[in-house]
């Protein structure tokens, strides 16, 4: 691999200076080698040895997650997933987080739309009280009622306080929830305000026993361990899970909009405008996905972006525009988002619209074109350095079904990619007459100017949902 | 999901120096290939430090400028941070906007961060774009240039985000006027950020001035780590960068800040907020070099790091008085600030959550802290640094802030012994030392109803004027 890596450097350093330099080097980056053990009740177990330093990361998915949520309760995988360490097995929830901070460690427990997620990461002679603290949350948590509460009010109480800060933070949980309205993607993995208040610690019971088990368990660990040691502790703790008694959350495509629609979300006396215009994008197993990404990145993923040259290099009126594209299993958002002084409202939010115009009309260049693969290929690498990168990888691989080549084929993807396909995959990115656009700030000054994007509805950052 | 205000952990920055050797310290932690550290010190005073790590086929360059708003007077706050952002933006052999685009060619990226001490600039880069890296950043060193639209046009780029993380945030507001107020004499008081009025009235005269003190070879610390051979970069080094003259080193800043003597509090009020805030920012008397910096890294971890930790049991999970607690400790080449702080629900009672921030304190300062307690603070700190030694970047940033503050990179391998060397006692006697009322600043966030309509924030008046 290294000789190999020289060569391409030489010649990158031949043809220094000029735009079509050599791609970047990195082509060849992929997974380590890990084993995959089946356990008798279904559940996954992944392995990833690596001696860097002395720590061990592990990533827990129960396959469900947030898409199971009854409706009206959402939030309930979400608050699950944080009850199961507010005590488990034989410790309350004071000793089970004293049990984690002593062993220098970190445990995070989550829900996204398909999966119940937990992150840990320990020092690596903690190992096995790693893997205990984790059997005892996901199989025998307390489920406390006093704490129960506690978590709930603090969650909601997190809101409010997500409101007073940066609004950049904010912006996607308002896009996705207009964009996806009526759909089971538009619905806060978190919950809301008045989602949270309606769950009861009997909807997270029911919810486990439907939605947890351990056919649907994959255990992910990479670091500085002793694989047989491992394996024969996995089995011991995980092995007498029974099945999740419910069936899998289903969920269908949702089309892309036509036309648009616009969402103001009041924030009185916001000194800027954030905004995002946004339609459905792409999805997980996308043929396309490298195509999408060389738009994406010239586009709007990198400083010189089309996007971030117009809004804030050329013109100042940002300190940032970008582009994203969320590929769940369905399709997801495919979103520009920036924000600018109240003032400028108008000025911005017609920039982002001439360059989405001005992409789908002109395409990319071959310049920009190769500057955009060896830039996907030079920054490839770094996302694969750490066992948390890489236990977090292997996991979602494996919930999603993909083989390896998802990770090890796609620089080779990247390179392949023709002009042809990457004029087709500005198509991830919506015509600029079917956007749904959400802004957030100060109603009073820039109600007008929204107005003229579309049909307008207007709700307050204060009111207790993020949809209207 | 933590849907919390991250305000805090932003303003950390820069904190993870190790303090000089402990008497009989145990030895430096052994990270595998830290024996092939090379470093050199060019003519012109530029110190170079290389970490060959050959795990994934990229490296990283870092500049260490030691320039932050510490530099700064009345009439230039925020300079050294507008300045962060104008090293991007042309020379006299490249336009605005080539140095981006080169290095994103070459499958680069990069970004830079300004504190109150250093400036530092960060790119990140497959290794076959080394040359290409060293050619940019020996340019932008020697021949920057200041267009004025450019420099006009960074104006609002600068603003926009200090709307975002200042005057739309409720924590940067109030850390803000915090820490003007904790300061009576030395320039940590101002905000990195600048003020409004000074970023709108920085002169192209100004930006030149700073560039020649501060951008030379003799204030900047070079760290690159990676795919990449001591020689190599050398070699590089002594290409792209040997020949820049080294300039008169830069005015030392003297000023001390005097003793407080006694509390002062401060209150903002925001009517588009929901939840208060009650903070404390006390004088640590505590610099980035000093042995006891250690001592007190263990003291906020004990405090604040962890669901376990005192002030989240407390505030939190006892008492459910805020919805989140913490403490950092700020540190660099002077003394600095340790800040105490809990995020209120809406309707929150702030005088009921500065009683238990009170007691909680004291109690630290009164009773000390159980062994335990130490332990799992020394495991916290220890797998903090393996974090950090697990990736490039980490370990680049880790030799960098040795040699800046402490003048010698190998003292990143002392942190885990230093913290080993700290009693219970050290930090019971430096919680009674520096967590008194007599030495804070008390700040209080208070939601209050809307104004009239036709009364702006403070922030937003200045804005047509540009």
């Amino acid at each position: 691999m290294s000789r190999l890596r020289f060569v391409l450097a030489a010649l990158a350093a031949f043809a220094f200076g000029s735009a079509s330099a050599a791609p970047a080097s990195n082509q060849n980056v992929k997974l380590p080698d890990y084993q995959t053990v089946q356990l008798d009740n279904g559940a996954t177990l992944l392995l990833t040895p690596r001696k860097d330093v002395p720590m061990v990361a592990a990533t827990v998915l129960v396959r469900g997650g947030s898409l199971a949520d009854p409706a009206g309760k959402e939030g309930t995988a979400d608050l699950l997933a944080e009850m199961l360490s507010k005590g488990a097995g034989e410790r309350d929830a004071l000793a089970f987080a004293q049990a984690v901070d002593g062993a220098g460690g970190s445990l995070n427990f989550g829900s996204s739309a398909e999966a119940i997620s937990a992150s840990a990461q320990f020092l690596s002679k903690d190992t096995g009280l790693m893997l205990s603290l984790l059997a005892d949350a996901l199989l025998r948590p307390k489920m406390d009622p006093a704490e129960f509460d506690k978590l709930r009010k603090h969650a909601i109480d997190g809101i409010a306080a997500a409101k007073d800060s940066d609004p950049r933070r904010l912006i996607g949980q308002y896009s996705g929830g207009w964009l996806f309205r009526g759909h089971p993607y538009g619905r806060p993995a978190s919950g809301d305000e008045t989602s949270l208040a309606t769950i009861a610690l009997t909807d997270l019971q029911a919810f486990r026993g439907q939605q947890m088990g351990g056919d649907r368990l994959i255990v992910s660990i990479a670091g500085d361990f002793d694989p047989a040691a491992v394996t024969a502790q996995v089995k011991q703790a995980f092995g007498g899970w029974a099945k999740a008694q419910g069936a899998l959350p289903q969920a269908t495509a949702k089309a892309k909009e036509t036309g648009r629609r616009v969402l103001l979300v009041d924030k009185p006396g916001a000194t800027q405008t954030y905004f995002s215009l946004v339609n459905v994008g792409s999805q997980r197993d996308d043929a396309a996905r490298a195509a999408q990404d060389l738009v994406q990145t010239a586009f709007g993923g990198r400083f010189t972006s089309m996007l971030n040259t117009e809004l804030r290099v050329k013109s100042g009126l940002t300190y940032g525009a970008s582009s994203q594209i969320q590929r769940p299993r369905l399709p997801g958002a495919a979103a520009i988002t920036s924000f600018t002084k109240t003032d400028s409202t108008k000025a911005a939010i017609d920039l982002a619209i001439a360059t989405l115009d001005r992409l789908h009309k002109d395409g990319l260049d071959a310049a920009t074109l190769q500057s955009a693969k060896n830039y996907i290929a030079g920054q490839f690498a770094p996302g694969m350095e750490t066992a948390p990168q890489l236990a977090g990888a292997i996991a979602w691989l494996t919930l999603y079904g993909d083989g390896r080549d998802y990770i090890d084929g796609y620089l080779g993807q990247v390179a392949a990619a023709t002009p042809e396909q990457v004029a087709a995959a500005r198509a991830v990115f919506p015509a600029s007459q079917d956007l749904v656009i959400v802004a957030i700030g100060d109603a009073a000054k820039i109600r007008g100017v929204m107005k003229g994007y579309g049909p307008l509805t207007e709700m307050k950052l204060t009111d207790p949902r993020f949809s209207p | 999901m933590r849907l919390l205000p991250l305000a805090c952990a932003l303003a950390l920055g820069l904190s993870s120096a190790a303090s000089a050797a402990a008497p009989a310290s145990p030895p430096a932690a052994k990270v595998p290939g830290s024996e092939a550290i090379a470093s050199k010190t060019l003519a012109n005073g530029l110190k170079i430090v290389v970490w060959p790590d050959h795990d994934i086929p990229n490296a990283n360059y870092y500049t260490f400028y030691k320039v932050g708003s510490r530099n700064e007077h009345a009439g230039i706050t925020g300079l050294a941070h507008f300045f962060e952002h104008m090293m991007f933006n042309g020379t006299t052999r490249r336009k605005p906007g080539e140095f981006d685009r080169t290095m994103e060619a070459a499958g680069g990226s990069n970004n830079a961060s300004t504190s109150n001490d250093l400036t530092i600039y960060t790119d990140w880069f497959p290794s076959s774009a080394l040359e290409t890296i060293f050619d940019l950043e020996g340019d932008r060193m020697a021949n920057l240039a200041f267009v004025p639209e450019v420099v006009e046009s960074e104006r609002g780029v600068v603003y926009s985000e200090r709307r975002s993380s200042v005057d739309n945030d409720s924590m940067g507001t109030l850390m803000e006027q915090m820490q003007a107020t904790a300061y009576v004499a030395h320039p940590y008081q101002i905000p990195t950020i600048g003020w409004p009025s000074d970023i709108e009235h920085w002169k192209s005269d100004d930006l030149k001035q700073f560039f020649k003190t501060y951008y030379a070879p003799n204030n900047a610390v070079l760290v690159v780590a990676g795919d990449v051979e001591p020689a190599q970069v050398f070699a590089m080094a002594d290409k792209y960068l040997a020949a820049l003259p080294r300039q008169p080193e830069p005015t030392p800043i003297t000023t001390v800040e005097p003793e407080q003597l006694g509390e002062r509090r401060l209150v903002v009020e925001r009517a588009d907020a929901q939840s208060p805030i009650v903070a404390y920012a006390f004088h640590s008397g505590i610099g980035a070099g000093s042995k006891d910096y250690p001592t007190l890294e263990l003291l906020t971890t004990i405090l604040a790091e962890g669901e376990s930790s005192r002030l989240n049991q407390r505030l939190v999970e006892k008492e459910q008085a805020a919805v989140e607690a913490g403490a950092f400790a700020e540190a660099g080449f002077d003394p600095g600030l340790l800040w105490v702080y809990a995020m209120l629900p809406p309707g929150g009672d702030m005088a009921k959550a500065e009683t238990l921030l009170d007691d909680e304190l004291a109690k630290i300062a009164r009773d000390g802290v159980t062994a335990a307690e130490l332990d799992k603070a020394r495991n916290l700190k220890l797998s903090e640094f393996w974090r950090g030694m697990a990736t490039i970047n980490g370990k680049a940033r880790a030799l960098g802030t040795a040699e800046v503050f402490e003048g010698d990179y190998r003292k990143a391998f002392d942190e885990p012994a230093a913290f080993e060397t700290v009693t219970a006692a050290q930090v019971q006697a430096l919680a009674a030392k520096i967590l008194r009322t007599q030495n804070r600043t008390t700040g209080l966030l208070k939601p209050v109803a809307a104004p009239a309509a036709n009364k702006a924030p403070a922030a937003n008046n200045k804005e047509g004027a540009r």
